[in-house]
């Protein structure tokens, strides 16, 4: 709870994460692969 | 170093409105960087140093990312049919009728044949840890089951198989074979009642075929790697949060809900309004968090998942239509029953979209082709209104074929850019409110690590 109310007041959210591309996928099919 | 925005070289921010009570969108759009920014303070974020110099210190990274992203990949998958025929006749396929009802099997030692060119060309292309993506498409692959299930026993080795298919010719036999094999498996269905699920998706005599595939969905209850796609019309537009709550019971781990395609004619009178399919698709979405947060089970709408993702990681999407180019061409391409090449299976059936046939051209040639580059060489920065788009690389302006066929050019847009708007606010909605991952797959971020993080008091 102490969480959610620090969250509702942060003025700035901005965040982005990188990795290698690897999508194949499209409209007509998702490829899924869990092991 | 100067932190000016908007003037001069400075940086280009867009304000978007994204329906949140509380945060506005600030968007670089060439970039695809994002921010949510507080509305009451709005000025003092702009007006910090720190937050724009921790973008502009990462901004020629992300420019290399996105080119990368959307000009450096190389063709991975192939979306392969066996067959040109299909036992459906659903009027929104983008596979002509003719071809459908009077086509042909590929034979097997033609795709035995097919198979080993594309295995060589991947050879040369891809590092040897990579295993490319074979997916047998259609029409309906399991027309052409026997070949196809020899295909994928010869060559386990060397490619990643996945299949999409109507469901109605799995049998418990065929259902062993490919859980035992890892077989990624979409299937097809387009309602959660035999009425809504049968009024496109009939066999030529005009029976629907709902039994058939829950049959087969509960078969394959417990196996992870399935999907099952939903293709939204008018006619199932708005049972879509209904839709969800049934394939939810039914314990599918992974759907689509995606909107018919407008490439062929046949299928634009079942085109839902853009704004009102996005309202159901909403609901739909809500849905699912709501079952979530109920069951502690998730139903991900891996099209909508998809496009979270292109926010909170470009890079990790899976699906390649929403970002542009789409992947048509570059990251995978078709084979259609002759060995006909095109950049995407949208266009199989539009003969000047043909690259090649891979049993006399070089692949090389083929994504070199004229036909292929029409595809590749859609932007959206040459299509208007997305040049000027704040949610360009969110959206990507899906699809060239329906762009083209529908609307004329590939300089135009696609059928639903309403929807597209729709799910972006939304997700950033999502992201405010940080409830983003009652929406993701389990481990999409696998393999990612952060680029940017801002979380400012």
């Amino acid at each position: 709870m102490k969480n959610r109310k620090v969250k509702a007041k942060r003025t700035i959210i901005a965040r982005r994460k990188k990795c290698k591309a690897s999508g194949a996928g499209l409209s007509h099919y998702i490829f899924q692969d869990k092991k | 170093m100067k932190s000016y925005f908007n003037t001069g070289k400075g940086i280009q921010l867009q304000p978007i409105d994204i329906g949140h009570p509380r945060y506005f969108g600030l968007v670089s759009a060439d970039t695809a960087f994002w921010s949510l920014i507080r509305k009451d303070r709005m000025a003092y974020a702009l007006a910090r140093p720190s937050f724009l110099e921790t973008y502009r210190r990462k901004e020629k990274y992300f420019v290399e990312e996105m080119n990368t992203l959307r000009f450096g990949r190389k063709p991975f998958a192939v979306y392969f049919n066996p067959t040109d025929r299909c036992n459906l006749n659903c009027p929104y396929c983008y596979i002509p009728e003719k071809m459908r009802r009077h086509g042909r099997n590929m034979p097997s030692f033609k795709m035995l044949r097919a198979l080993k060119i594309l295995k060589s060309y991947f050879r040369q292309t891809l590092p040897k840890n990579i295993k490319p993506q074979i997916i047998f498409h259609g029409a309906e692959p399991m027309l052409n089951k026997e070949t196809v299930l020899e295909v994928i026993r010869r060559f386990a080795d060397d490619f990643q198989f996945g299949i999409q298919t109507n469901g109605t010719l799995l049998d418990a036999e065929t259902i062993d074979f490919l859980v035992s094999k890892n077989i990624s498996i979409g299937m097809s269905l387009d309602g959660h009642t035999e009425v809504v699920a049968g009024r496109l998706r009939k066999t030529w005599d005009g029976r629907g075929v709902f039994s058939e595939v829950v049959s087969a969905i509960r078969q394959l209850r417990g196996y992870t790697n399935y999907s099952v796609i939903c293709t939204v019309t008018k006619e199932n537009m708005p049972h879509l949060a209904d839709i969800i709550e049934f394939l939810h019971e039914e314990k599918v781990p992974v759907c689509m809900l995606n909107p018919l395609r407008c490439t062929s004619p046949a299928s634009r009178p079942h085109k839902p309004k853009d704004s009102r399919f996005a309202a159901h698709y909403l609901k739909a979405l809500d849905r699912s968090f709501e079952l979530y947060k109920k069951t502690g089970r998730r139903i991900v709408i891996a099209n909508f998942a998809n496009v979270l993702v292109g926010i909170l990681a470009p890079s990790a999407r899976r699906l390649m239509c929403d970002i542009s180019p789409c992947g048509g061409g570059r990251c995978f391409f078709a084979v259609s029953a002759r060995g006909d090449a095109f950049a995407c299976s949208e266009f199989i059936g539009l003969s000047r979209f043909k690259g090649g046939n891979i049993f006399k051209d070089k692949i090389k040639t083929i994504l070199e082709s004229k036909a292929f580059k029409l595809v590749t060489g859609r932007k959206v920065e040459n299509i208007h209104p997305c040049a000027q788009c704040a949610i360009r690389h969110f959206c990507g302006s899906p699809c060239p074929a329906e762009a083209h066929q529908m609307n004329g050019s590939m300089e135009k847009i696609g059928a639903f850019c309403e929807f597209y708007e729709e799910q972006v606010r939304y997700a950033m909605r999502l992201i405010a409110d940080g409830k983003e991952e009652g929406f993701l797959w389990d481990g999409w971020d696998k393999g990612t690590s952060v680029s940017l993080e801002i979380s400012t008091l």
